[in-house]
């Protein structure tokens, strides 16, 4: 079996095991491939996110852990670092930065840590950089209020 | 100051250590036999007791006698590191982009590192901390379970004689260390203030440095300031573990009595009891095996692994620059091999 499989397996088990732990993740995965795992983490309080609950789409490569899980938003999101339109998600540590000692559940915490701390330096989503960098934070967090309330959570009524 | 001088002495001792213990292993082995279990009894004790009460005392005592053995060789530690290809002013500089390095990694990834990561890091730094100060008794059996590795690398892994003889060499040296602490500790004094010199030549350097050979020593060290206490209550996972991994009954007796305990009390709480990467179970030769200065443990097949890759440490996403050492170590088969880098690192340095 290769290692990126067992390795998997055994975060599966992890994953079990710390649901209790960690109530902002939910790591899932798929029924019939071990290298397809979705997640539903919650928006961080104190941000634009609070309250939304956003979906991740792993894609796990065969070389996993020594490459990094491909990630993206499923959900939609108005932040800098995050593609409008695909999800993508601008992070080091899903690129240059990946070290074999993160997990599927660590880099779930670290979107939530990117959700609270945007990056507008590095944008994939200009007009969120924009209005960060233009020092517009009302504006920043009024678009991004408004799209965590639309896709983000649940409707009411 | 003492402390540094301590971490220090237990650092160069380490080296020395291993030297010594390939060079005299081979000779005195008939008579270290006898003598490695007389000591060793005599040792456990004086675990028992100081390490309860002063673990530092110890450790100063046995430091002293390495550090007898390191004024000799001088430098050698920094040549087991890995440092030797870059010479003295590199090993200066290299330490200290590591500190800088660990510091940045902290920094970014690191408030998700923490978080995330935070069990293994913290794991290792303690066992880093602990090992600096406790290092003495441990260096020994650092060293020599590197040594063991070195041989896996090579592809030994499956040759338990190989392990097997490669474990006996060590401990033989180690005795001689055991025995003599008490009665070198003055040399060891007159070794220190040479060590902390040196130290003051980078401070960070020698910090740096006191890590990974704490890292290293961290099964003994672990087990010198701890002692038995934690030993009892890990005793039924390690002791089952070892006595399936190693099948050398002489050398995994030895290694018992001298490192063994502390070892395995280290796997349980300083060291972690799985690869990180692999999430398989670290066995003898891994717990044993420290292939970066950050003291990020994991276990020989990830590390090939990731050498074959971008050959990056996991902990501190520095590269292994110790690549070296695992040369050194699984060339080691030829006593020969392995001095000479180290006389080179030697040169280099002085």
């Amino acid at each position: 079996m290769q290692a990126s499989r067992a390795r998997l397996f055994k975060e599966y088990k992890e994953v079990q095991r710390e649901k209790v732990v960690d109530p902002d993740i939910q790591l899932v995965c798929d029924d019939s491939n071990i290298f397809k795992w979705t997640a539903l983490i919650k928006g961080p309080s104190e941000t634009p996110f609070e309250g939304g609950v956003f979906q991740l789409a792993f894609a796990v490569p065969e070389q996993y852990p020594l490459q990094p899980p491909q990630v993206r938003f499923l959900t939609k999101i108005f932040h800098p670092n995050v593609h409008f339109k695909t999800g993508e998600i601008c992070l080091d540590i899903l690129k240059n930065a990946w070290s074999p000692a993160w997990t599927l559940q660590s880099v779930c915490r670290a979107i939530i840590a990117l959700m609270a701390h945007p990056e507008p330096d590095s944008p994939l989503n200009c007009d969120s950089g924009n209005l960060l960098r233009s020092g517009d934070l009302r504006g920043y967090y009024s678009m991004a209020r408004m799209y965590t309330k639309l896709a983000a959570m649940p409707k009411k009524g | 100051m003492v402390s540094d001088s301590i971490t220090n002495a237990s650092i160069h001792a380490a080296p020395n250590n291993n030297n010594n213990a390939r060079d005299v292993g081979k000779k005195k082995r008939a008579r270290s036999a006898k003598l490695k279990q007389c000591k060793l009894d005599v040792r456990r004790e004086q675990w028992l007791f100081q390490g309860a009460v002063k673990n530092k005392d110890c450790k100063a005592e046995q430091n002293g006698v390495v550090e007898e053995r390191k004024d000799r060789n001088n430098h050698r530690p920094f040549g087991n590191l890995g440092m030797r290809p870059g010479g003295g002013e590199n090993d200066g500089s290299i330490h200290h982009h590591h500190h800088h390095d660990s510091d940045l990694d902290s920094n970014s990834p690191n408030s998700l590192t923490s978080s995330v990561l935070g069990s293994n890091y913290s794991e290792t730094n303690f066992t880093g901390s602990s090992s600096s100060s406790s290092s003495s008794g441990g260096c020994c059996s650092g060293n020599i379970t590197e040594d063991d590795e070195g041989g896996g690398d090579d592809g030994c892994l499956d040759d338990w004689e190989a392990v097997a003889d490669a474990l006996a060499a060590n401990e033989k040296p180690k005795n001689p260390c055991l025995e003599s602490p008490p009665e070198h500790d003055p040399i060891a004094q007159s070794g220190s203030p040479q060590e902390t010199t040196i130290g003051s030549d980078g401070p960070s350097f020698g910090v740096e440095n006191s890590k990974p050979q704490c890292a290293r020593t961290i099964p003994k060290a672990s087990g010198n300031g701890l002692a038995w206490r934690p030993d009892d209550a890990f005793r039924p996972q390690s002791l089952p573990n070892l006595a399936k991994q190693v099948s050398l009954p002489n050398s995994n007796r030895k290694h018992y009595g001298c490192g063994g305990v502390p070892w395995a009390y280290s796997g349980v709480v300083s060291v972690p009891s799985s690869c990180p990467i692999c999430y398989e179970d670290l066995d003898f030769t891994d717990t044993s095996f420290l292939p970066c200065l950050c003291g990020f443990r994991l276990c020989l097949f990830c590390h090939k692994r990731i050498l074959e890759e971008d050959s990056r440490c996991p902990g501190c996403r520095k590269p292994y620059e110790h690549e070296p050492v695992e040369a050194e170590a699984s060339v080691h088969g030829g006593s020969l091999t392995f001095r000479l880098p180290r006389s080179c690192s030697l040169i280099t340095r002085s």
